[in-house]
């Protein structure tokens, strides 16, 4: 963390506080994962996924017990260094802390049994997906000081859009594009009310999301539900296996052996943090959401980068639309996204407003979405709702600023008067 | 400043009216004949008071409430309402829904259709069951008929009538619809255990609610009794549940995760979050489904290449018989309940089953009817 870094005596306090929690942690994990179990227990992780691979290399055997007692060493082992010592990167005892925890009480709900733990990841860069494209959409308009909570509605109506599309044009990449510019067309009457008449910036997002809702449902049961065949059948997007990467063990069909969405995805996360970083472009746009007054002195058209932001980022949420549909399922059904814009939001805070941060944080959700399809499975005896709620309370810890604090643009959500 | 007002109003007023006509008393296609019928009798009334008062028909009003699926849900709200229409055709009553888009629409929605005298209101599934019980109370001379439940549903200390349940007593406007889904799902059971390939079948719910695990239950004990008689090994994974009904991004992760795990037979009791089930099974051909509530292969023909057969819960003769017995002054509260005998559940034709399974299926059907085989331990 950039700012303990100037005052040592903050600095030791966190570091201790590191050091106890890791300790902690690994006692946890000792009391509740290692000495629960038994000694001849053996877990047993799928890597590979059903789908033909060239190489398929053997599953994981891992015997429980002596598996998380080395992971709870780990763990107290890193948490007296960093008493002793202190380790200078907070992401690295994140990974740590993370990754030991997460791997012990996998180790410890599939002792005796076996799962896939490939099918697992895959599933998680799948499922972040939506997530991803939603936390883009809010994390480029807030750069530009504009808050859209509307990406919900924004979704539903390109999903909509792009399945008749599909269906009509039985093109799938004319309807990820109809779902594109419909993305931008809801978002522009957004940056429309907000920018020219100064509408509320919540108030008209939550407008979008009840239009999005209300129209998309309307014309689902009177139009879709009885015209399946004409208007809601459009089919998917094939899954794209690159050649040669997606031979690779384990890394392959997690990362490349996936639907062109997921790739598209993964190529804005790059491409929207060079832009916001490193380009004069990126530049204006983030002084529009910090100070727009000093922007606009300085010669920079306030109102046209928000319009332009905005609508960028109703692309970013229309392509999210187009995976509900034509990325996942081939048809659209009323409500579909489920929520998965809001969580998007909450992925974009968790991510503190940079692409990467955003998107590493859609993966954690969507982590924690086929984990708990696992967990189920696998009978951890942890009621189902609970798991549900999972990704909902890593949000509302992440609001509370546990995990470093986050900060919005300065002029995010303020309308701009000259 | 003022236009932005304007504006906004505009724009409030254009959602409000948009999300208006997307859901609530949005009138069945049929209704256009109800009026119909009707206009005569009003038509009559002023113009000639004097003429003999013909049989000037009261026309019966049947309103449906439906939970969060929707009308459109390919599920048992749209199979409780095939049953209003046919009953509109049968007994020219006038039938309508209201859509229910949040939990706190339940009142709201029953409310509309008792301030339009209606005499018979259906409300769709157990998530209804405190507000009709409290509306049924509050206005004994109007009929209720409510799927999925019945009463009394309040048992136990904790138990607070009007809030965690109903009704302590029976009610006498109200016949509760429910159904033994359990002897239907027994068959499907029996038919995946016999017809999977790697030995292992799943099944996921919606909510772990009783109207959801009863297909479950039915299902896995239909396995248990296929292994009983066959000393086979064929496994039901655990139960699983997606937490909502609308999600079919959710269906398609679940199926994935299943065949991930090894089954390849996979029946999901989440309405129309199955059929992201479906169509994952239909894009990469590694599963089979299991439909619910009605048949599958009609409902969602897309689909019919991986649907393996339906578990049939026959909502719309339920509904039938409640409003035939309103017509014909038959109606008084209490139960009805659906099971293989009468028609009120059943399962679909088995895609690409032997003659031998086919006659099992028959066999077992009539052994559960006779009471030979028990569904429930």
């Amino acid at each position: 963390m950039m700012n303990t870094k100037k005052n040592p005596e903050i600095d030791m306090r966190t570091r201790i506080a590191w050091g106890v929690v890791l300790i902690v942690v690994g006692l946890l994990v000792l009391f509740l994962f290692a000495f629960s179990t038994e000694a001849g227990q053996v877990t047993k992780f799928g890597l590979n996924e059903a789908k033909g691979e060239a190489i398929t290399i053997p599953d994981l055997l891992l015997p429980t017990q002596p598996t998380n007692y080395v992971l709870a060493l780990i763990l107290i082992a890193f948490g007296a260094f960093q008493l002793a010592r202190g380790v200078k990167s907070t992401s690295t005892l994140v990974a740590v802390l993370a990754f030991s925890f997460v791997m012990a009480f996998l180790v410890w709900a599939a002792r005796d049994k076996s799962f896939s733990l490939v099918g697992m990841l895959s599933s998680s860069v799948v499922r972040a997906t939506p997530i991803a494209l939603a936390a883009l959409c809010g994390v480029i308009s807030e750069r530009a000081g504009v808050t859209n909570i509307g990406i919900e509605g924004t979704m539903l109506f390109a999903a909509q859009v792009s399945v008749i599309v599909g269906t009509t044009t039985h093109n799938l990449w004319i309807a990820l594009l109809a779902a594109i510019l419909t993305g931008a067309a809801v978002a522009s009457l957004h940056a429309f009310l907000v920018i020219k008449f100064k509408v509320d910036q919540i108030i008209s997002g939550t407008a979008v999301n009840i239009l999005g809702a209300g129209v998309t449902s309307f014309v689902s049961s009177r139009f879709l539900e009885k015209n399946i065949d004409t208007l809601n059948n459009s089919g998917t997007l094939p899954a794209f296996a690159i050649p040669l990467l997606s031979k690779i063990p384990v890394l392959g069909p997690v990362l490349f052996d996936n639907t062109p969405i997921v790739y598209l995805t993964i190529l804005l996360v790059a491409v929207l943090h060079v832009v916001l970083f490193y380009t004069p472009w990126g530049l204006r746009t983030r002084a529009v959401g910090e100070h727009p007054k000093a922007a606009d002195t300085l010669g920079v058209n306030v109102y046209l980068m928000r319009y332009i932001n905005v609508m960028i980022g109703g692309m970013f949420a229309g392509l999210g639309g187009a995976y509900f549909t034509v990325g996942s399922v081939g048809r659209f059904d009323e409500v579909m996204t489920a929520g998965k814009g809001f969580i998007g939001l909450a992925a974009m805070i968790f991510g503190k407003w940079t692409p990467i941060g955003a998107y590493t944080s859609s993966l954690i959700f969507g982590f924690a979405d086929s984990l708990q399809v696992k967990l189920q499975i696998l009978k951890v005896g942890i009621p189902p709702e609970f798991l549900l709620m999972a990704p909902y309370i890593v949000t509302m810890i992440v609001l509370t600023g546990v995990v470093g604090k986050a900060v919005a643009p300065a002029a995010d959500g303020q309308p701009y008067e000259k | 400043m003022k236009k932005l007002y304007s504006v906004l109003a505009v724009l409030l007023v254009a959602t409000m009216l948009l999300t208006a006509c997307g859901t609530p008393a949005t009138e069945a296609p049929a209704v256009t004949e109800a009026p119909a019928t009707e206009a005569p009798a009003t038509e009559a009334a002023t113009e000639a008071p004097t003429a003999a008062p013909t049989e000037a028909p009261v026309v019966i009003k049947v309103g449906e409430v439906t939970d969060l699926g929707g009308i459109d849900d390919k599920s048992f709200n749209a199979t409780a309402y095939a049953g209003v229409e046919k009953a509109v055709t049968d007994f020219g009553v006038e039938g309508k829904y209201l859509e229910s888009q949040q939990q706190s629409d339940y009142a709201k929605n029953i409310q509309q259709f008792l301030d339009e005298k209606t005499n018979l209101i259906v409300t769709v599934g157990f998530l209804l069951g405190v507000d009709t019980a409290t509306a049924a109370k509050a206005n004994p001379d109007t009929k209720f008929a409510i799927v999925d439940y019945s009463y009394p549903d309040c048992f136990g200390d904790t138990a607070v009538e009007g809030q965690t349940c109903g009704s302590a007593t029976e009610l006498p406007n109200v016949l509760g619809l429910t159904f033994q889904t359990d002897q239907a799902g027994f068959l499907a059971g029996y038919a995946a255990a016999a017809m999977t390939k790697t030995g292992k079948v799943a099944t996921f719910g919606g909510l772990e609610i009783p109207p959801v695990t009863i297909f479950m239950t039915g299902f896995k004990a239909g396995v248990e009794y296929y292994n009983a008689q066959k000393g086979t090994t064929v496994e039901v994974l655990p139960f699983t549940y997606t937490g909502n009904f609308e999600s079919t991004d959710d269906g398609r992760a679940f199926a994935e995760s299943f065949v991930q795990e090894g089954a390849d037979i996979i029946m999901p009791v989440a309405g129309p979050v199955g059929l992201g089930s479906a169509a994952y099974c239909k894009e990469t051909g590694s599963c089979m489904i299991v439909g619910v509530d009605n048949d599958w292969t009609v409902s969602a023909a897309e689909y019919k290449d991986v649907i393996l057969t339906s578990v049939l819960k026959n909502t719309n003769v339920a509904v039938y018989t409640a409003i035939q017995q309103v017509v014909d002054g038959s109606f008084k509260g209490g139960l009805y309940i659906g099971t293989l005998e009468n028609g009120g559940v059943g399962i679909a034709a088995v895609t690409g089953a032997s003659d031998e399974l086919k006659a099992e299926l028959e066999k077992l059907t009539a052994d559960i009817i006779s009471g030979a085989v028990k569904v429930g331990e």
